[in-house]
């Protein structure tokens, strides 16, 4: 199961038609306070969030789940407009796994949810 | 989308100086400067101008999808990604500069069919802005869309206040509909 998280319900539309066309159960919360919420009582294999959100941003949602060991190894995709190197260091020693910029390529983006869930 | 080459202009005008700055397909633009005045000519092109009337922040994009969008091919899958992505950059820009996205207002310009050959590009345009607006919750409170003319827009993005003309004989009308506009570094995944 992937948990999306994006502010956008365009972009969380367009995310969950790549990812099921390929197979994953996809799960979509619209900012990070709402999927901190879900992640109470459930556990993804892989969190993609956007960064640029309201309530909590991606970078306090990667903050939040590296603070907690339940955490730890799961994969975290950040995808995002931004493609500053400041944000996207920023994001790596928040403990992100990885930064896709958008518009994303639904075959790159597969491949990356392929490799860091394997 | 790109925020880069726009065309800037000074007129006098009242009390001082206003500066016009022109917002060219594949670009956005946001300020909540109360002497800028966004504009641009629109043929099949939509502009989306937002604001946010408390916070006095406003911007406009400019985009063309190439093929109607949607979910069922490839073709408007690829518009679908590209036209979300042009209205995430101008709400991100929007949410930067202040504004907050519950307050946001829309207006809609643009989407003529303009060429007899190409009659559903301009249709299609308009279709998915008012698609995107709705699934994302953002108020379209006005909007002058579709037909067969071109339209010049001015934005006053500060107070939200736009001036749409139908105009005839500009560049507009003789340019080619062209493909979305290429982002670099767009779909570049980096694992860490």
């Amino acid at each position: 199961m992937i948990l999306t998280v994006d502010d956008s319900k365009s972009m969380r539309m367009l995310l969950r038609n790549a990812l099921t066309q390929r197979g994953y159960e996809v799960v979509e919360a619209e900012d990070g306070v709402a999927a901190l919420e879900w992640l109470r009582d459930n556990s993804p294999g892989l969190v993609i969030t956007d960064i640029n959100m309201p309530r909590m941003d991606g970078f306090g949602l990667i903050e939040a789940l590296r603070g907690e060991t339940r955490w730890d190894s799961t994969p975290i995709l950040v995808l995002t407009t931004e493609s500053s190197n400041e944000k996207k260091s920023r994001a790596r020693d928040a403990g992100a796994t990885g930064w896709i910029v958008k518009p994303f390529d639904p075959e790159k983006l597969a491949s990356a949810v392929r490799r860091v869930l394997h | 989308m790109q925020r880069i080459d726009h065309q800037e202009f000074h007129i006098g005008a009242g009390s001082g100086i206003e500066r016009r700055v022109n917002v060219l397909q594949g670009t956005s633009y946001v300020t909540g400067k109360p002497d800028i005045i966004l504009t641009t000519v629109l043929g099949s092109c939509i502009a989306t101008c937002l604001y946010d009337p408390i916070a006095h922040i406003g911007g406009m994009n400019h985009f063309l999808l190439s093929h109607p969008a949607g979910l069922n091919n490839s073709e408007g899958a690829e518009s679908q990604r590209y036209g979300v992505y042009a209205m995430e950059m101008l709400i991100n820009e929007m949410l930067k500069a202040g504004a907050v996205r519950s307050r946001i207002r829309a207006h809609l310009y643009g989407g003529a069919n303009l060429h007899s050959g190409m009659k559903t590009i301009g249709t299609a345009n308009i279709q998915f802005a008012q698609d995107f607006l709705r699934d994302d919750g953002i108020p379209l409170i006005h909007s002058h869309v579709g037909g067969i003319d071109a339209r010049r827009v001015d934005f006053r993005a500060q107070s939200g206040q736009a001036r749409c003309r139908v105009v005839q004989n500009v560049e507009v009308l003789q340019r080619k509909v062209t493909p979305p506009v290429s982002t670099k570094g767009s779909g570049d995944v980096e694992l860490f």
